[in-house]
């Protein structure tokens, strides 16, 4: 097992202008065979310009990996300004100790992120695999896709320990989400497969939805005026109503499940 | 004096281009046709920046139109994350050099669509939008829909040029033989002149169009009796009106980009549009603002890909509204430099992007002083386009109409500054280069 320690300098984010850091290029699969100094060297976007990983970071190697699954990164500092985290990630672990700038967990294929407080938007987008945990609030557009795609996560489970903000897995076609607190308005908008999971109250849920199943344990505020009540179900010993929807995107198409209380 | 016919109006989206002016002495002295009153009263002129100035001790101090430039491409060329923002109120041929120079210092590059219609044009990328020209409306419309929209206070000409009361060749008989709903929150002076008005509840707009979507489907059994606080009664009228127009056309403006489910809602409302296509012929247009905002998507899309809220910082595009939008950028206080073309954030951006403005270098390039004037640190003063200078701009039905010049100025046109900030860049960068 190989630990590797990124700590953000302080002096990145105290002056004026907080920039953000993108690191996409420090995954564990992209650092794993590396040493120390190779690390260091990694570059990143800070702005316009291009740096070196060590020039950002404090860095740290302990142990080592015999695979991409045994490399593990602690993210450290002030992460609120760093993007990108575990994007594009196919093995390894994540720890981020903080809340997180944008696109955490993005595109991720295998491993596992854990966020060790608030994810700002598009965490997990188009997540295709692996599984990211946010142990505070996720922002907006959580589990959706990028702007103009037509197809969000398609794979994957992600856990929310707090709420999650709009467009929770728009577009979503396959995985999983547990949100344990409440959402934001539509979740699950244009969802066509998967599952959403919602422990606390939801806004307009399921619009122009065509499959994959929502269950909203709360309160629902705005309930869409085109789902059809199919019938009373109980789900964990609690009876839910199971509606089909979305009726606005034709009869046909509208395979999606919502169970509301 | 010399009177100038078919004159283009350069103030809102409507591009008016029937104006008929008089000119004396290189000034407009009057407008004798054509122009609403605020159109008028933008080709009358009023007071101007006069010197090109920079921020020395707190107080701006007139400056020639070279330092001003030589120090605008010092801060640009130096910035880690700069965003360049305006650009609807200026023409095309300006636009297009504000992309090359955002490309060449790896800005962010985004528009007044930004807090406009831009969630228009993320729904547009969504879903399509089966449109139409003002031109078609005017001559075929007898169904015209005006939702979140209150022309008759802010597109003065639009129903008169375009739209409701328009004559055209199968609408000779003007207003008498169409039909005007109005979808609003309150009574605006347009909901008065309306044969339908539904008064909606604040941020309800999305359930109302799934609602009349399902109508339109056929499955009106599933519609509660009352959505988003319009009557299913109401639904089912506005439906059967919708079914019975030969042509029918949506117009919507910011009561229902910016409430509720926002960019969401217009994807609805262009899924409504959708949904009326298996009855009728059916139309949806936004109700563009400035005079080129659309023109400024078009240029920004045929150079980036992208409509607006782009970031070039890596040498690609990368567009992401809500993450790379002017407002976004400036809460979070992402931005070490920011340059403002034809447009005012002083006035118009949310308190906190403000204070953080405040604490940066800010370059301004603008005809007219306004709340932005206060806080920047080199104004660069420009020519007006449509009076001063030509080039092309986009109406709001994205028809490209060129702008007439009326008379001569001292001031350089906007084209000109940036050709003229994008070639001391070079320079500079050419040297720390060497």
């Amino acid at each position: 097992m190989q630990t590797i320690r990124l700590k953000l300098k302080e002096e990145i984010t105290s002056g004026i202008a907080k920039i953000p850091v993108e690191v996409d290029s420090l995954t564990p699969d992209k650092l794993f065979g590396k040493n120390e100094a190779e690390i260091k060297a990694v570059k990143v976007w800070w702005g316009n310009k291009e740096e070196n990983t060590g020039d950002l970071f404090d860095v740290s190697v302990e142990g080592e990996a015999a695979s991409a699954d045994e490399v593990k990164i602690v993210m450290e500092g002030d992460l609120s300004r760093v993007k990108h985290i575990g994007d594009g990630m196919k093995a390894g672990e994540i720890e981020a100790l903080g809340d997180v700038d944008m696109h955490c967990g993005a595109m991720m294929q295998g491993g596992r992120v854990t966020v060790k407080g608030n994810a700002d938007c598009w965490a997990g987008r188009e997540m295709r695999g692996g599984e990211l945990i946010i142990e505070g609030d996720a922002g907006d557009n959580l589990c959706a896709m990028y702007r103009g795609e037509m197809t969000g996560m398609t794979g994957g489970k992600v856990t929310v320990g707090g709420d999650a903000g709009e467009c929770v897995g728009q577009y979503m076609a396959g995985g999983e989400i547990l949100i344990k607190g409440n959402a934001g308005i539509l979740t699950g908008l244009n969802m066509k497969g998967g599952k959403i999971t919602i422990e606390g109250d939801a806004i307009m849920p399921g619009a122009d939805m065509t499959g994959g199943e929502i269950t909203v344990k709360g309160k629902v505020r705005d309930m869409m005026p085109s789902f059809k009540f199919v019938e009373t179900a109980t789900i964990e010993g609690e009876e839910y109503k199971k509606y089909l929807g979305d009726l606005a995107m034709m009869e046909k198409r509208a395979k999606g499940v919502l169970y509301v209380k | 004096m010399v009177e100038i016919t078919d004159v283009v109006c350069s103030l809102c989206g409507c591009v008016c281009d029937d104006i008929v002016v008089e000119v004396e002495d290189n000034n407009v002295t009057k407008v004798k046709k054509g122009a609403c009153s605020v159109g008028k009263s933008k080709l009358m002129g009023h007071g101007r920046i006069e010197s090109p100035a920079i921020r020395e001790n707190g107080s701006l101090k007139d400056c020639s139109y070279d330092d001003a430039i030589k120090k605008a491409a010092e801060i640009l060329a130096a910035a880690r994350r700069p965003l360049l923002y305006g650009w609807s109120s200026t023409v095309c041929e300006a636009d297009k050099v504000g992309v090359e120079l955002a490309e060449e210092i790896g800005a962010v590059i985004d528009n007044t669509a930004s807090v406009c219609h831009g969630p228009s044009v993320l729904a547009i990328q969504d879903v399509g939008l089966p449109s139409c020209t003002l031109g078609e409306v005017k001559n075929r419309a007898d169904l015209v829909i005006y939702w979140g929209a209150n022309p008759a206070a802010a597109h003065a000409n639009h129903m008169k040029r375009y739209s409701y009361i328009s004559k055209g060749y199968w609408t000779a008989e003007g207003k008498k033989n169409k039909k005007l709903i109005v979808v609003d929150v309150r009574r605006t002076a347009t909901a008065k002149m309306a044969d339908v008005f539904l008064q909606i509840e604040q941020g309800k707009d999305y359930l109302v169009f799934s609602a009349l979507r399902a109508m339109l489907y056929g499955y009106e059994d599933v519609v509660p009796e009352v959505v988003g606080g319009v009557s299913k009664k109401d639904l089912l009228e506005t439906v059967r009106m919708m079914k019975e127009a030969k042509f029918g056309i949506i117009f919507f403006g910011m009561g229902v980009t910016h409430t509720g489910a926002r960019h969401n809602n217009i994807v609805n409302a262009i899924q409504t549009t959708r949904a009326a296509h298996t009855h009728t012929k059916f139309n949806i247009m936004p109700m563009r603002g400035h005079y080129n905002v659309a023109g400024i998507n078009q240029v920004c899309t045929w150079e980036t890909g992208y409509p607006f809220a782009v970031d070039l910082s890596r040498g690609y595009a990368w567009y992401n509204p809500g993450e790379h939008s002017a407002t976004d950028l400036l809460i979070r206080r992402e931005c070490d430099v920011a340059l403002f073309i034809a447009s005012d954030p002083g006035a118009h951006f949310p308190g906190e992007s403000i204070r953080h403005l405040a604490k940066i270098p800010v370059i301004q390039i603008d005809p007219f002083p306004n709340p932005t004037t206060e806080f920047a640190d080199v104004v660069i003063p420009a020519a007006i386009s449509g009076i001063e200078a030509e080039g092309n701009v986009y109406r709001m039905d994205n028809i490209p109409i060129r702008l007439r010049k009326l008379v001569d100025t001292e001031y350089m046109a906007d084209e000109e500054i940036l050709e003229r900030i994008l070639g001391e860049v070079r320079a500079i960068k050419e040297k720390e280069g060497e």
